[in-house]
C-alpha cells in the first residue's frame, strides 16, 4: 500500500518534472534554449551545408601529405605546448547532413587593414615573409580540425585582420572579448546557424582563430572540428585563451558587439 | 526507545531538517534552471553519458530538485520527495568520485553553473569537499526517512 503510494508520487514528481522542463525549454530564449534530440554539446556534429555554397572542398578528404608541420610556424619563446599540434584530436567528423539551415544575422567579419603594427614578432623562419601572406604563414591544414598557436601568433593574427571566433558561452562573451572576435559559443542551440552564415562569407582555407578561457577549455577545440567537418581546414586555436590575451594586454571589447 | 533515538525521529528535528534539505536543493535548483547550457556542459564535463544524452538530464534535473525542495519545505510528499533526494545525492556522490579516481578535475555544478576558473588542485580539492557534503546531506535525508517512518504517513503540515 505504502509502496504504491511512494512509487505513484515519485512518477508523479518525475512526470511533472520533465513536462516543465520540456515547456520551459521550448519557451527559452535562444542562448538558454537546449536541443533535445541530437548531439550536445553539437560541436562534433556538422551543419548541413546544401544550402550555401562553399568553396573550399570538405577537409577530411585531403591527404595528410598536403599539411606542412605546423610546429615551425610558432613564434620564438611561445610556451612549449601552446604551437604544437594535438594530434590526438584528429578524428573525422560526422557526415553532413542534407536539410538547410536558417540564415541569422551576424556582425560583419573584423576587416583590419593588413598593413597595422603587429603585436609580436613575425614567427621565426618567416621573419622576411610579407605580413599579409598569411597563408604561407599558416597553411591550411585539412587533416586535422585544429592546430594549437601561441598568444604570440595570436596577437599576430589579430594584427593582421585575421577573424577571431569567441566558442564562450555568450554572456562570457558580453563580460569582454578579444576586440572583433564574434560570438560562436558551441554550447547554444544558434551554432549551426552561426557556422553556416560564416561559410557564406568565408573562404575555408582562410585562417581562423578560436578561442575561450584557456586552461582545460575545450571550447574552442569542439568548436574547431565542427568547423573542419563543414569545410574549414585553417582554424587555429588560442589555447591559452582570453585570459592570456588580456594578461598580454591585448585589445577587449565589452557587449555584444564585436 | 533511548532518549536519543526518539530525539532523532522526533518530528520536531525531522521538521527542520526537511526546511534544511528543501531550501538547499532550491537554492541547487535556480542557477541550473537561469542557464540550461551552462549546467549541461557541467554534465558533459563529467565523461559519463554520451553526448546525446546531456540534454534531457541538464533539463529535467534542475526542475526534479526543484520540486522535490518545494515539496519538503512545504511538507508535501515528504517521504518520497526525501528519497529521490536521497537518490540523487547518490548518483552525485558516485559521479564525483568516479571523476576523482579518473583525476578528471571538473567544477560540480552543485550550486553554480558557471566556470569557476579554478586550478586543477582546487578543483580537486573542491570535489572531495563535495563528496563529504553530499554525505552529510544523505544523513539529513536518513533522519527524515527515519522520523516519517517512526512517526507513520507524513503530515501536509509542518508540526511545529
Amino acid at each position: 500500500m505504502n509502496l504504491r503510494r511512494h512509487l505513484l508520487e515519485t512518477a508523479t514528481l518525475l512526470l511533472v518534472a520533465v513536462a516543465v522542463a520540456l515547456v520551459s525549454n521550448s519557451i527559452a530564449s535562444r542562448e538558454r534554449k537546449l536541443k533535445l534530440p541530437g548531439d550536445y554539446p553539437n560541436a562534433t556534429t556538422v551543419p548541413p551545408t546544401q544550402a550555401v555554397g562553399v568553396s573550399s572542398a570538405p577537409a577530411q578528404a585531403a591527404s595528410p601529405e598536403s599539411s606542412p608541420a605546423t610546429a615551425q610556424q610558432s613564434p620564438p619563446g611561445s610556451p612549449g605546448t601552446s604551437s604544437k599540434v594535438n594530434e590526438t584530436a584528429v578524428t573525422a567528423p560526422a557526415k553532413p547532413r542534407g536539410a538547410a539551415a536558417q540564415p541569422v544575422d551576424l556582425p560583419p567579419l573584423r576587416k583590419t587593414p593588413v598593413s597595422s603594427s603587429p603585436a609580436a614578432p613575425p614567427p621565426s623562419g618567416t621573419a622576411t615573409a610579407p605580413a599579409g601572406d598569411l597563408l604561407s604563414l599558416f597553411p591550411p591544414h585539412p587533416d586535422r580540425p585544429f592546430v594549437e598557436i601561441s598568444g604570440d601568433a595570436a596577437a599576430r593574427l589579430h594584427a593582421a585582420g585575421v577573424p577571431f571566433l569567441d566558442a564562450r558561452r555568450t554572456s562570457a562573451y558580453e563580460d569582454g572579448h578579444v576586440a572583433g572576435a564574434r560570438p560562436v559559443s558551441v554550447w547554444e542551440s544558434d551554432v549551426d546557424e552561426k557556422v553556416m552564415a560564416l561559410l557564406g562569407e568565408q573562404d575555408g582555407k582562410k585562417p581562423l582563430v578560436l578561442y575561450c578561457s584557456g586552461g582545460d577549455c575545450e571550447d574552442s577545440h569542439l568548436l574547431a572540428q565542427k568547423l573542419w567537418g563543414a569545410g574549414f581546414n585553417n582554424n587555429l586555436v588560442y589555447k591559452d585563451g582570453y585570459p592570456d590575451w588580456v594578461r598580454r594586454g591585448g585589445a577587449v571589447r565589452t557587449g555584444a558587439k564585436p | 526507545m533511548t532518549a536519543l533515538r526518539r530525539w532523532i525521529g522526533s518530528e520536531w528535528l525531522a521538521t527542520r531538517v526537511q526546511i534544511a534539505l528543501g531550501l538547499l536543493f532550491i537554492a541547487a535548483a535556480l542557477p541550473k534552471l537561469a542557464d540550461p547550457p551552462s549546467f549541461a556542459h557541467m554534465i558533459y564535463n563529467y565523461r559519463l553519458l554520451p553526448g546525446g544524452f546531456v540534454n534531457l538530464p541538464a533539463l529535467v534535473l534542475p526542475w526534479l530538485e526543484l520540486l522535490c525542495g518545494v515539496a519538503l519545505v512545504l511538507g508535501i510528499w515528504n517521504r518520497t520527495a526525501a528519497a529521490l533526494i536521497g537518490f540523487l545525492l547518490l548518483v552525485f556522490v558516485a559521479a564525483i568520485s568516479v571523476n576523482l579516481a579518473r583525476g578528471n578535475a571538473i567544477d560540480c555544478g552543485c550550486f553554480d553553473v558557471r566556470d569557476a576558473g579554478k586550478s586543477v588542485a582546487e578543483r580537486l580539492h573542491d570535489m572531495r569537499m563535495t563528496v563529504l557534503r553530499d554525505a552529510g546531506m544523505l544523513v539529513l535525508v536518513a533522519q527524515i526517512l527515519f522520523a516519517t517512518k517512526y512517526h507513520g504517513p507524513p503530515s501536509t503540515e509542518h508540526g511545529v
